[in-house]
């Protein structure tokens, strides 16, 4: 990114880590956890197949950040998983070949992401209703593809990605380039602005319609990928595999740091709440914590990191 | 001697809902002069603004931009035809650097990417314009507000604009940031670019401006050079409507009895306000849009943390800390915004009426329908509430949505009302039978406190009128030296015995 260097780039860069520095040393606290608690980690395969059980969730933790800096909200996204994941196993076998599985899977999020983006912002209806009614459709078009668990992914890309080699973290950081590379265009940098203060932002001469309607976009795609990957670590499709990442993402955008009415938090901030979710999830696990106990912990986690800044910003006033 | 116009709107009108907010209006901005747009809350100024630079189009009229006459602008050629407007609410995004809040819908770019060298160069030097010397990757967030104005200020000359609109650009700013902003506006004139500057402050316009275009209802009255023109001569240009018969007769207040004092009292905006307020009276509180006005109210009613140095209300000492403590002290609120604050809109008439009774009720309590038919029917009669009470409010018109948000609090006979422009957007006559209740309230022995926006209200309704600046009363007037001109030029510190010498 040698047009994103000079005087100003890093250092706007470093101020965003600024408010991060809490839940990274958080992160870091239940990283130190799970190596103490399992020392295998520390090994080629120990990293893959952790990078394994966090990459769909980080990418769905993207895809439900981006909207909540637009200022609206997703309840497709795991729906939007379970359909990526159907339409691999569907196409990924067939004539299409992988690269055509892969492309379809990669169309069918960019597709259905744009249309409610468009609904959602040009018919000023609330994210919320609309992603609802989507996650319905959604819901709805992957049992009609496959009505129950089938499919198949070819064997040489489950390997590929769910094997024994951190292939996922690979993709994973080119996801987080990407999205750093989209966040140095005019457009993407606009997303804060449309998300934080579009009447401003239109008066400045910023796209907001289209800022906002390509971040569902985007948002689409990286669910549906989030699916293919699923498809990928089961070897097949599964309909309503993706249905507990709704509000998964969620928890993960909000333990990053992501506000709820628009333009307020990272990508980064949400990758590693994400993080920290895969990791809790695994350290209560080696801890041996019922299932039940997980969720109720879990609960607790997220209500404490919303809740402490703002008792903060609440001692500060007083 | 007369240059081509850079900017201008000729013969433009614009209504809201009926409403008519300009009336024909036309201004011309030619490059190198400072043009001063004066006017009183709510005369149409913003709109002006607005249809200018492209936000609102006109219902009819043209804009004539760049030797272009256009019959709807649209931002876009706004901006392309170099018009930068600097707005009063800030259109900053906290979250984003100086930098890229500067450059915001302007980026320059390579290979599609944010060019951040050249951001940094062009962001620079706008900013060393304005005074603002803040390393420029600083999130807008942790700037006070004063600095946010500059960034803003600093945005607009970004774009490098030909012609400037400023809204209030000194409303936060100190005053050496407003001095360097004069300096600003004066190098900016002198190399031609058309200046449009929107200010209360009497002083800072004939300090810095050449011409004047006043506003009053939405109609010009002045459109002149400002050469041989007085600070007093200006605000009788922006004032004086015909009260006609709109108020009822002002009688005075017989033996005032103090109801509510406060010395000394700081919270929100407010800055060491003292007042009394008297059984008795209609006290007006006025002043410019946002002096701390809905504060005090909301101070008083314990719905804003405050201070005071001593404090009585109806006999007890003490700022109330709680709406419920102020409820109980016999202070009542009626909101301003009565559509978020004041009513449940999509509730009946008559629920809502019960409203501030409910949260009397004893606990678990039952209610009883036909006492609370009773009250309401009353109540609406009481307050000339026409029609069926089971109707929900939101299908009101605006006036007699406010007499259901006065009727509320009757039931429990508050002895002190604080209202909070209980008349805007009200039509003329629901406003006479809104003035005629509050002088009745008055005369049954309550104490009514009237903050509003329309200054011949205060002139003809009240006792005594207050008016603040920038969180202060500057000026408690009697009920006969607060005339329109003297209410006006207290809220923008004009002096006017100075300026009529």
């Amino acid at each position: 990114m040698s047009t994103a260097s000079g005087a100003l780039y890093w250092p706007v860069q470093r101020r965003r880590n600024r408010g991060l520095i809490g839940l990274f040393a958080v992160v870091a606290v239940f990283l130190a956890l799970y190596i103490y608690l399992f020392p295998g980690f520390l090994t080629v395969s120990g990293i893959a197949k952790f990078s394994q059980s966090w990459f769909p969730l980080a990418l769905v933790a993207m895809a439900q950040g981006i909207l909540m800096l637009t200022g609206g909200i997703s309840l497709a996204i795991g729906p939007l998983v379970s359909l990526g994941a159907v339409v691999a196993a569907t196409t990924m076998a067939g004539p299409l070949g992988a690269p055509g599985g892969i492309a379809a899977v990669a169309l069918a999020g960019l597709a259905i992401g744009s249309v409610s983006g468009v609904i959602v912002v040009r018919l000023r209806l609330p994210a919320i209703v609309v992603t609802l009614a989507a996650a319905f459709i959604i819901g709805g078009i992957a049992l009609l593809i496959l009505p129950r668990p089938g499919g198949e992914i070819p064997l040489w890309f489950s390997n590929l990605l769910a094997g024994n080699t951190p292939v996922a973290l690979g993709l994973l950081v080119v996801v987080a380039l990407s999205w750093k590379l989209y966040l140095a265009t005019p457009i993407g940098l606009s997303l804060y602005a449309a998300g934080e203060n579009p009447v401003g932002a239109y008066r400045s001469g910023v796209p907001v319609d289209l800022a906002r309607i390509v971040a569902y976009a985007i948002s689409g795609l990286l669910c549906t990928l989030a699916g293919l990957f699923v498809a990928a670590q089961t070897g097949s499709g599964d309909p309503v595999i993706g249905t507990a990442f709704t509000l998964n993402s969620i928890a993960a955008a909000v333990l990053g740091g992501i506000g709820f009415l628009g333009g307020k938090g990272t990508m980064r901030g949400a990758l590693a709440g994400s993080l920290l979710l895969s990791l809790m999830i695994s350290v209560m696990f080696f801890l041996g914590f019922s299932p039940v106990a997980q969720y109720v912990a879990q609960g607790l986690i997220i209500i404490g990191a919303v809740a402490i800044p703002e008792i903060r910003r609440w001692r500060s006033v007083t | 001697m007369a240059p081509a116009p850079t900017l201008a709107a000729r013969g433009v009108s614009k209504s809201f809902f009926g409403n008519r907010v300009l009336d024909d209006v036309s201004i011309t901005l030619v490059p190198g002069r400072i043009h001063a747009l004066l006017g009183e809350n709510g005369a149409g100024k913003s709109t002006l603004i607005n249809l200018l630079s492209g936000a609102l189009v006109p219902d009819s009229g043209t804009i004539e931009l760049g030797g272009e006459t256009h019959r709807s602008l649209n931002p876009r050629e706004a901006r392309r035809g170099g018009v930068a407007v600097v707005q009063q609410e800030l259109g900053l995004t906290a979250d984003l650097s100086i930098a890229e809040n500067i450059g915001l819908g302007a980026y320059p770019r390579r290979f599609g990417l944010i060019d951040y060298p050249a951001l940094a160069r062009k962001a620079r030097a706008a900013c060393d314009l304005v005074g603002l010397r803040e390393d420029l990757s600083t999130p807008v967030a942790g700037l006070p507000l004063g600095r946010r104005q500059l960034v803003e200020i600093a945005k607009a000359l970004f774009r490098e604009p030909r012609v400037l609109i400023l809204d209030e650009p000194t409303s936060s700013l100190s005053a050496h940031e407003a001095d360097t902003l004069t300096r600003l506006l004066e190098t900016l004139k002198a190399s031609g670019v058309a200046i449009l500057y929107i200010s209360h402050r009497l002083n800072e316009v004939m300090r810095l401006c050449d011409h004047v275009t006043v506003l009053k209802d939405g109609v010009v009255t002045a459109d002149r050079s400002l050469e041989g023109v007085d600070a007093a001569g200006l605000v009788r240009l922006m004032v004086g409507r015909d009260p006609g018969d709109l108020f009822p007769s002002w009688t005075p207040a017989p033996a005032p009895e103090t109801l509510v004092s406060v010395d000394g009292f700081t919270g929100g905006m407010l800055r060491d306000v003292s007042i009394d307020i008297r059984r008795g009276e209609v006290l007006g509180i006025g002043g410019l849009v946002g002096q701390g006005q809905e504060d005090l109210l909301l101070a008083l009613y314990g719905a804003l943390p405050a201070r005071a140095r001593a404090a009585m209300f109806n006999g007890v000492a003490g700022v109330p800390s709680s709406v419920m403590r102020a409820n109980a002290l016999g202070l009542a609120y009626v909101p301003a915004d009565r559509k978020r604050e004041g009513l449940h809109l999509t509730h009946t008439i008559a629920w809502n009426m019960m409203v501030p009774s409910l949260g009397r009720a004893r606990g678990l309590a039952l209610r009883n329908r036909a006492s609370e038919r009773a009250l309401a029917t009353t109540l609406a009669d009481r307050l000339t509430i026409k029609g069926d009470l089971t109707r929900a409010v939101q299908a009101l018109s605006g006036g007699n949505q406010q007499k259901v948000a006065l009727a509320k609090w009757m039931p429990s006979d508050p002895p002190i009302l604080l209202l909070n422009d209980p008349t805007r957007g009200v039509d003329v006559e629901t406003k006479r039978e809104i003035y005629v209740l509050l002088r009745r309230f008055a005369a049954e022995g309550r104490a009514v406190v009237l903050s509003s926006s329309d200054t011949p209200e205060l002139v003809h309704l009240c006792d005594r009128v207050a008016v603040m600046r920038e969180g202060r009363i500057v000026s408690t007037l009697p009920h006969g030296e607060a005339s329109e001109e003297a209410i006006v030029a207290a809220a923008m510190a004009a002096e006017p015995e100075r300026a009529a010498a």
